[in-house]
């Protein structure tokens, strides 16, 4: 029997580029693709993936609330998140949303193989930098780093996030409450409580907020003229 | 037709992503790879493609300084950038470079292979995208 994988990331050319890889090794499969967190949400509850394979930064609903979504789901789904930061932030929460594999996409042609394996077998896996910063944790707090509280995040509710996440990404109440099957004057309830809760004053706050604690990602055009140099991708 | 493609970004998942795209056309070859701008000039010398699929961002030289050092020397290949910069601006850049071609790559899977034939013509083929918010 195949070992089924859904895979979810918001470009194309790089779902493409996964599922050759992937699909390289016998035995395995994608049995489903998805472009952002809620679609990938509605496969894994549809298709039972034994590995779900999620880009954090996608749009509508990012890789950390669609793992913290998919384990309150089903505890059992054996998750690996795909980044392009190792921020200690971001490897703090996406262990605890859930995930149990955190591969660099930098790098994901050579760690993705075995971090599936590694899940398959029960076990963790992490890019080699993350598992030193895990090693760094555990020594110096005397408990991994998973154990820890991410900070400066106050507790917004699932449902707060991802409506932190929508209205981040420019999306009005109305476009919300669509998206969410809310109402409107729910959309702005919440919406109202998240700026409360975080202190925030505009939607220029709240995009700002959501940015420095990696709900959405953005991409800034960099000055390649007077920067030839940049790594960034 | 034959088209022979060098494809240079410095991401191995991209590169497969755009190695499996442009293999599935009959007659299109994917005659090699590059991960920077430096091993693209190389590679370009060395392998005289038809079409070059050239990322922007990119360690050690970038896309722009690549194309535009290439031109200098050649007219050959043609060049097609596939990039995150959803933007008029360096679209401008880049076609000033020497590019006869820009694709945004959230849209790459849509519009990659239409802009490799258009250039592969000589013909310029740009598209962006309103979508800001995409991450790689």
């Amino acid at each position: 029997m195949k070992l089924r994988i859904l895979l979810a990331d918001d470009h194309e050319i790089v779902r493409r580029g996964l599922c050759a890889l992937l699909q390289k090794h016998d035995g395995w499969e994608v049995c489903g693709e998805a472009s952002d967190g809620r679609e990938a949400l509605e496969l894994a509850r549809r298709l039972k993936p034994d590995v779900v394979i999620l880009d954090i930064g996608m749009p509508n609903l990012n890789g950390l609330a669609t793992t913290r979504q998919m384990m309150q789901l089903d505890p059992n789904f054996k998750i690996i998140v795909l980044t392009i930061t190792d921020s200690d932030q971001v490897i703090r929460e996406a262990l605890n949303a859930g995930a149990r594999g955190f591969v660099l996409k930098s790098d994901a042609a050579r760690d993705l193989e075995s971090a599936v394996e590694a899940l398959q077998s029960k076990r963790m896996f992490f890019t080699p930098r993350v598992n030193d910063l895990v090693l760094a944790g555990f020594l110096e707090k005397g408990h991994a780093i998973s154990s820890s509280e991410p900070p400066n995040l106050p507790a917004l509710t699932t449902r707060e996030r991802e409506i932190t996440q929508l209205l981040a990404e420019g999306k009005s109440s109305k476009e919300v409450a669509s998206l969410l099957n809310l109402s409107t004057k729910t959309v702005e309830t919440h919406r109202s409580n998240i700026m409360r809760k975080l202190s925030l004053h505009s939607i220029r706050d709240l995009v700002v907020y959501a940015i420095k604690n990696n709900i959405i990602q953005i991409d800034v055009p960099l000055d390649v003229k007077s920067d030839p140099q940049s790594t960034v991708a | 037709m034959t088209i022979r493609i060098l494809i240079v970004d410095d991401h191995p998942v991209v590169r497969q992503g755009l190695k499996t795209l442009l293999e599935g056309q009959s007659g299109w070859e994917v005659v090699g790879e590059a991960s920077d701008g430096l091993e693209a000039l190389d590679k370009a010398d060395i392998l005289q493609p038809d079409v070059m699929v050239l990322d922007i961002t990119m360690p050690r030289l970038n896309g722009l300084e690549a194309c535009r050092l290439l031109r200098r020397r050649t007219p050959r290949p043609e060049i097609l950038f596939v990039t995150q910069h959803d933007s008029p601006q360096m679209m401008r850049e880049a076609l000033e470079a020497g590019a006869r071609g820009y694709v945004v790559k959230s849209n790459a899977a849509r519009d990659l292979l239409e802009a490799v034939k258009a250039v592969s013509q000589h013909r310029v083929f740009t598209a962006l995208t309103r979508d800001t918010f995409s991450s790689y």
